[in-house]
């Protein structure tokens, strides 16, 4: 018993090890430079590539709570995304080749922040479900288009009830259900905020510029969000 | 000892007491809710129920000595812009412009959309 735990430590251990991880500052060294970390946010329509129609709405109504706690001024989403709509934008997709200099220009934002939804499916098991989300954020300067922050997650969400009612039938209804559409703010919310961890704080953070030492950044994780965005 | 413990107590109640304020230190309310409404089934009430989260987060962030958070006073002036009520509209993004400056070159536009007849 005692060799396996320590097998499974061991294991552990080498797992971690192939992870690498970098500091914020290492990551984003941009977030720290006085001249190039922005204050401002704009929120552009996602990038949809789920099959999930539900998704983008879900994402935008909770985008704004984890970067504004986070320190940045988040150009209100609600009236932003109106403005797109009256320019026939409804679809992320439609302003990838758009130099991020535009919004500079249109509404002042310092960055651009460009979303894209991977993955988000529902899985029912007999007695449980589960929701598998899949996100990549990319934060552009709107000065020169360089990245300033990237980063991809995936998670996967027990949506289930803790209890069953020993009726199967029941259950697989009854989980069905739990699933409905407010449930997914939560999950939602979830994604954002593991993503957002490893984001630099912004101005309105009281620990901004302080931050720089955390190692929680997965490289790996950085570089993906850039491929996926393409 | 003692002494310690109670101060550790009344600690845990302040903060838990507080616990609606986010990590950010805002006050955010029913705010992602009422949002998702908004925009699912836009409509006179979706309309007004987010007006109210939105009134609920000003005050309670006046309240509790807080930043009203980023594009709280934004949203509640292009609610009321839409219904017509200009001045009160103009007034709330005053209030954003106010608390932050970087908001300036947006805001501006939306003022200008009112002026002109209204960015609806």
């Amino acid at each position: 018993m005692k060799y396996k735990s320590i097998a499974l430590l061991t294991l552990m251990l080498i797992i971690a090890g192939c992870a690498e991880i970098e500091t914020k500052m290492q990551a984003y060294p941009k977030m720290y430079s006085p001249s190039e970390k922005p204050v401002s946010m704009l929120v552009v329509p996602v990038v949809n590539k789920s099959t999930a129609a539900d998704a983008p709405d879900l994402i935008n109504s909770t985008l704004t709570v984890p970067f504004a706690d986070n320190g940045y001024y988040v150009m209100p989403i609600s009236i932003v995304s109106d403005i797109f709509k009256r320019e026939g934008i409804t679809e992320g997709s439609q302003i990838l080749g758009l130099p991020a200099g535009v919004f500079k220009k249109n509404f002042g934002a310092d960055s651009v922040l460009y979303i894209t939804i991977n993955a988000w499916d529902t899985n029912y098991v007999v007695l449980a479900a589960n929701v598998t989300v899949g996100m990549s954020y990319v934060l552009v300067s709107t000065e020169d288009n360089s990245v300033l922050w990237s980063y991809d997650q995936q998670i996967v969400v027990d949506t289930s009830q803790g209890q069953s009612s020993g009726l199967i039938l029941l259950d697989i209804i009854s989980t069905a259900i739990t699933t409905a559409i407010t449930d997914y703010i939560p999950i939602a919310r979830q994604v954002n905020a593991t993503a957002v961890a490893t984001m630099p704080y912004g101005k309105y953070h009281p620990m901004v510029g302080q931050d720089g030492d955390m190692e929680v950044v997965l490289k790996s994780s950085r570089e993906k969000a850039l491929e996926q965005s393409n | 000892m003692n002494k310690n413990l109670f101060v550790i107590l009344v600690l845990t109640l302040v903060v838990a007491s507080c616990s609606s304020v986010s990590p950010g230190g805002y006050y955010w309310g029913n705010y992602s809710y009422t949002y998702h409404d908004l925009v699912k089934n836009p409509s006179t009430d979706s309309r007004a129920k987010h007006q109210e989260t939105l009134r609920n987060i000003i005050s309670e962030s006046n309240e509790l000595n807080l930043r009203v958070p980023p594009g709280i006073h934004a949203e509640l002036g292009n609610l009321l812009a839409f219904d017509q009520q200009n001045e009160a509209a103009i007034a709330e993004f005053n209030k954003e412009m106010n608390v932050y400056p970087e908001s300036k070159v947006f805001i501006e536009r939306l003022l200008s959309g009112i002026t002109q007849g209204g960015e609806k």
